[in-house]
């Protein structure tokens, strides 16, 4: 068996999106190594509500990696020091005794901060809204072999398709950038025969909606495909980008 | 024509202008280091001298590629400010701890994250460059002096020698990451070439950096011409 361990957390402690916040320090004792880092987190909020103190708010769903509901940064780095890991999946077995951990939200002017670790990522939603999907009303259910995709055209497609949408990559970019989102949103449909008609239309209303949203720039430093827990690639903005040039340049849809 | 303003002003459409610029510049680079390098033919300076008397009797094609040159760095530089305003806007209230999840890796990645920094070195470079050479601010030549006593000589000034080696090795650390980025802005990555891209990059940015700095490392301290 390994041993307990026991740390001190500062977490950003903020009562409503307009308060100011600040970090709290608490330390955290007995913490099971096989823990989930939210079962700790649900450890520090048992303790606080026996004290008689308001427990730490953060977002999670699923508890099992697939949802994208539970991000945080966790001593500064999206979803915590394990590469393709959401922030449920990690495990305190990555952490010493006796460490210090620094728990924040993810900041970014697109994504306000609602309560503590909570943010809010309407914006993201809106973007989706804007064109993320296919409007074409395509009946029943078609033969499986009468739209042929090659298997080529559809691993990248489902490999975009994976993105959670869990803001990792807008809150370890420098620039608070959305590319990597978008990218692979608008990947997804471009890849695949069921995205054509609305193609031009959907890299158009996005880029758009993304830009509307003030979320910051791409300068090709590849934080966000580092931080993403599924581990969508950076190769996915730059068909976002060829995309958006071909929707603006050689379609007849107007921007 | 309000489509071509929307897309020139979103965020996209400003990374494009962004490689396109970047990209021309470097292509700047490239005919200007060929003209330099001819200092080094050992003629006395007779094949530099013919290079820039053919350049400066280009009447009508100098002006034209000078104000071709004004714009395209303007252009770059506009974009290099908007965009990075639009970026620290993007997130007005920081963290208290960043730290990356890239692997520690090789030298290119530093360089994408001081890209500002490393434009604003070559600004003031650029500035230095043509006080000494275009406008002749700072050391003025006898008359009649051909050109390449004019270069060994102005790189023999010590403030010349110092700042063209900084900014032209602070240059090529720009182009080590800005070459191969202008390609993925473009919208250009390919699983064969990326990696050729990525690897030319390299080698461009050794070629801008040592290329541009042996000059003033020979004529201003070693040469004694
Ligand atoms: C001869 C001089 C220069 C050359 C050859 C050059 C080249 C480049 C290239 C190829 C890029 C990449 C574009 C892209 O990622 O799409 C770039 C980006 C950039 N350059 Fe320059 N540049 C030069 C001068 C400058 C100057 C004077 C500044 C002024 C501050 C500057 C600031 C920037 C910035 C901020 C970026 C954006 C970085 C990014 O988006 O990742 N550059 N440059
Ligand atoms: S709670 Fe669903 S991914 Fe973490």
């Amino acid at each position: 068996m390994t041993a307990k361990l026991n740390l001190t957390l500062k977490v950003w402690r903020q009562v409503h999106a307009k308060a100011k916040g600040e970090f709290k320090t608490y330390k955290v004792h007995d913490i099971s190594p096989d823990m989930s880092f939210l079962e700790m987190l649900d450890e520090l909020n048992n303790e606080l509500i026996r004290k008689g103190e308001e427990p730490v708010a953060f977002d999670h769903d699923c508890r099992e990696g697939i949802c994208g509901t539970c991000g945080m940064m966790i001593n500064g780095q999206a979803h915590g020091p394990e590469r393709l890991t959401t922030t449920c999946q990690l495990h305190m077995r990555k952490f010493k005794n006796g460490d210090t951990i620094v728990i924040e939200p993810w900041r970014a002017r697109a994504f306000p901060v609602l309560r503590d670790l909570v943010v809010d990522r309407g914006s993201f939603d809106r973007i989706q809204q804007a064109g993320g999907y296919t409007s074409i009303n395509v009946g029943n259910a078609p033969d499986g072999n009468s739209v042929p995709i090659p298997k080529t055209q559809a691993d990248p497609a489902f490999a975009s398709a994976t993105c959670l949408g869990c803001g990792a990559c807008v809150a370890a970019c420098k620039n608070a950038s959305a590319m990597l989102f978008v990218g692979a949103k608008v990947s997804q449909f471009a890849l695949l025969p069921q995205g054509q008609p609305e193609r031009a239309q959907r890299a158009l209303s996005m880029v758009a909606q993304m830009d509307e949203e003030a979320f910051g720039n791409c300068t090709n430093t590849y934080e966000c495909e580092a931080a993403c827990p599924v581990g969508i690639s950076v190769d996915n903005i730059a068909r976002l980008n060829r995309e958006y040039i071909r929707a603006s340049v050689c379609s007849n849809v107007m921007p | 024509m309000n489509w071509l303003r929307k897309v020139l002003v979103s965020s996209i459409g400003k990374k494009v202008q962004m490689g396109i610029s970047g990209l021309l510049l470097c292509g700047f680079l490239v005919a200007h280091l060929g003209g330099n390098l001819l200092l080094f033919v050992p003629d006395g300076g007779k094949a530099y001298n013919e290079y820039a008397h053919a350049l400066h009797t280009q009447k009508l094609l100098l002006p034209v590629a000078e104000i071709g040159l004004v714009v395209l760095f303007a252009w770059h530089l506009l974009l290099a400010l908007t965009t990075n305003k639009d970026n620290a806007d993007a997130r007005p209230v920081g963290y208290a701890l960043q730290c990356s999840k890239q692997e520690p890796g090789p030298i290119a990645k530093p360089a994408s994250s001081v890209m500002m920094a490393t434009g604003a070195v070559v600004f003031l470079f650029l500035i230095l460059h043509l006080a000494d050479f275009r406008f002749e601010l700072r050391n003025h030549g006898s008359e009649g002096e051909e050109p390449f006593a004019k270069a060994a000589r102005l790189l023999k000034d010590p403030i010349t020698c110092v700042g063209y080696i900084i900014g032209t090795l602070v240059l090529g650390y720009h182009v080590l990451h800005g070459f191969q980025s202008a390609f993925q802005s473009l919208g250009l990555n390919h699983p064969k070439y990326t990696p050729l891209i990525k690897q030319a990059s390299f080698a461009f940015a050794i070629l801008v950096g040592a290329g541009f700095a042996s000059l003033p490392l020979w004529f201003g301290m070693i040469s004694r011409h």
